[in-house]
């Protein structure tokens, strides 16, 4: 029998010890894969929910939403400004206008007004229905069609013509195909808006039948046609990355001053992702306890077994062994000791895992949502992130702890970091055992 | 040949020192059997420590064929305790968990020796001593207290030493046993070519040997 033999045997040579000592290292090495297995799953969480709410500010005229109410718009040069800034990948900027059927182009709308449409004209003119009450048609001007996100669109599908460059100041749109079908426009056919020959570039379809039902052009052109020279209703702000939203959304706020609006994402993804980050830090804290508990359990374990060794330790040394194999045969015995540990924690990692993730996720966003109390204004931060979010609290919940091959590889390398570290100390002490301790009389 | 040249051993005791080993002289020829005799305190243990290179000595010089074991450094001194010196302890100190086999192993394990051969070796050795093949495998503690010794005695001839030293060798042992056992210790002595030193207060024991050293205080009487 070697010396790696002799380690193993010498790991059972007290079975309740053994048996103990096992039990409550597998505790600690399972909460050491849980925990490390939860930092994962909860950083993963985190980056997609990150990543889901895209790296955009969007800047728009103070007091002003749509065509409702009241103050300046932007200006080219505020779009200007703030495509300079660092980090900023792209500025794109909208203004938003409305034709008058009947008044200020040959367009017919192709929405009906409907009940909600009645509603709000009826509130608009103070009850005075008019006779034909036809909807406005909305036209979206920008400097970058590839951004939809700027225009409130999902997705932009020219169906038959070509799309055009942001940057022209031609007479030309890219017509809704609802609004298309209901005036009889092709590509090439020329309509009036503002008095002016309109020539058809394209024909778009959104998905979405109030976009379908209106006109995109170009920025300069609704500028120059609408009398709203340079001005600019919307600016949206692509930036390079998620962790430079906030400076960019400071610097914007500090170039444009109070004129303007500037939100972003990056604040209600804070607050969304808070419960998770509390959980990250109850788990790196508890990787950490454990880690040093079940060091701390090997190592006192050693330093009893290696104290109550002393005789025999100094019996080997007098047949012969260096400090070398006598420490070697004590890792062994640790080691053992561990891995047998290890399996145990490894099975109990898999299987508590989810729940614990479960449990303190749920957790948690319960207390996050009700902890703080009512809030002026109403709701916990829940109810405002469902608001603001809708589907967010469930996605956080929807949280699942991935465990590969490599989860096998992490709780070795924890059970070989506990039992080096466990190993060291008595270690020293076996070293300064001397030979001469064989001839002490108990 | 074994030769001891004024070697002390001095121990602090708070503000006082004692002198266990107070500059012995002495000289073993090769292959015989001496006895170090004295009570209980007289330094005994302390000077067999000397010998086996398990402590250092304070001054004085231990010669074993023309090397002095206290200047030996640290792998110098291991090498001596492998192959040079075989210890043979009152409470047999057997390691309990290892069978009577491997506990005569042992040091072969630690001296190089491959496997098979440490296993022939062991073999051949507990039959020397009177072990049967049955009792192998047995731990210690399904050993009698005369059995354990002769596996000790194996244990010590394990690398072929040149000196064996044996700390109170039948001390818990009847009479009738403790006699067997040093017969024993000095037919493989002379089979063997075996210097051996034994501590003891038995003074029939004493009778057999080569050579008696009475020790009193830490110094040899004659």
């Amino acid at each position: 029998m070697g010396m790696i033999g002799r380690g193993v045997k010498n790991a059972f040579r007290n079975v309740i010890r053994t048996v103990s000592i096992v039990f409550i290292l597998a505790i600690s090495i399972a909460l050491v894969l849980i925990m490390f297995l939860s930092l994962k799953a909860v950083q993963a969480k985190i980056d997609s929910v990150k990543g889901s709410m895209g790296n955009t500010v969007t800047v728009s005229p103070a007091g002003v939403r749509g065509f409702e109410g009241g103050g300046e718009l932007l200006t080219t040069s505020s779009l200007n400004t703030i495509s300079a800034l660092s980090h900023v990948a792209k500025a794109s900027g909208t203004l938003t206008d409305r034709l008058t059927p009947g008044q200020n182009t040959s367009l017919t709308a192709s929405l009906e007004p409907g009940s909600f449409g009645r509603r709000q004209q009826s509130s608009q003119t103070e009850g005075r229905m008019p006779n034909n009450l036809s909807m406005p048609i909305t036209v979206t001007s920008t400097n970058d069609l590839t951004n939809t996100q700027a225009l409130n669109i999902n997705e932009l599908k020219v169906t038959s013509g070509a799309s055009f460059d942001g940057k022209t100041s031609n007479n030309i749109a890219l017509i809704g195909a609802d609004l298309a079908n209901k005036n009889n426009l092709k590509v090439g056919s020329v309509f009036k808006a503002y008095n002016t020959d309109i020539t058809v570039a394209g024909i778009f379809d959104s998905g979405n039948r109030f976009t379908n039902s209106s006109l995109l052009m170009p920025i300069k052109a609704v500028q120059k046609l609408s009398g709203q020279t340079d001005q600019v209703s919307n600016i949206n702000v692509q930036v390079d990355s998620v962790d430079n939203i906030s400076s960019v959304q400071t610097e914007i706020k500090g170039k444009l001053g109070d004129k303007a609006d500037v939100v972003s994402s990056i604040d209600t993804v804070k607050e969304a992702v808070k419960p998770l980050e509390n959980i990250k830090t109850i788990s790196i804290y508890s990787l950490l306890g454990s880690l040093v508990a079940g060091s701390v359990i090997i190592f006192l374990t050693m330093l009893m077994i290696v104290r109550e060794r002393r005789r025999e330790i100094g019996v080997l040394k007098a047949i012969g062994a260096s400090n070398v194999n006598v420490t070697a045969q004590f890792v062994v015995e640790s080691l053992t000791l561990t891995i047998m540990s290890s399996v145990l924690g490894i099975i109990g990692g898999f299987a508590f895992s989810n729940p614990v993730l479960k449990a303190l996720v749920s957790n948690s966003i319960s207390t996050a949502s009700n902890g703080q109390g009512p809030r002026p204004g109403g709701g916990g931060f829940m109810s405002r992130l469902s608001g603001a979010m809708p589907g967010v609290q469930n996605t956080l919940r929807d949280i699942q702890a991935v465990i590969g091959y490599e989860v096998i590889l992490y709780g070795i390398l924890a059970a070989l970091i506990i039992a080096v570290i466990g190993s060291a100390i008595p270690a020293y002490f076996i070293a300064k055992i001397r030979p001469a301790e064989i001839m002490r009389t108990d | 040949m074994l030769k001891v040249s004024d070697l002390k051993k001095e121990f602090k005791s708070g503000d006082s020192t004692v002198k266990a080993v107070d500059g012995i002289n002495l000289s073993v020829p090769s292959g015989a059997f001496s006895a170090i005799i004295g009570k209980s305190g007289s330094g005994k243990s302390t000077l067999l420590s000397l010998l086996g290179a398990l402590d250092k000595p304070t001054s004085g010089t231990i010669e074993i064929e023309n090397e002095d074991v206290t200047k030996f450094r640290d792998n110098k001194l291991i090498d001596y305790r492998r192959r040079k010196v075989g210890f043979i302890f009152q409470n047999y100190n057997l390691i309990p968990n290892l069978s009577a086999l491997e506990n005569v192993m042992l040091p072969m394990e630690f001296a190089g020796v491959n496997s098979e051969d440490r296993r022939k070796r062991a073999e051949l050795l507990l039959e020397e001593v009177g072990i049967s093949s049955d009792k192998h495998k047995r731990k210690p503690a399904r050993l009698s207290g005369g059995e354990q010794q002769r596996v000790a005695i194996a244990r010590s001839l394990a690398n072929r030493p040149k000196l064996i030293l044996a700390d109170e060798p039948t001390g818990n042992l009847d009479s009738k046993t403790g006699k067997i056992i040093i017969n024993l210790l000095c037919s493989l002595a002379k089979t063997e070519k075996t210097t051996i030193v034994a501590v003891t207060h038995d003074q029939g024991i004493a009778k057999l040997a080569d050579k008696t050293f009475h020790l009193k205080d830490g110094k040899l009487l004659s």
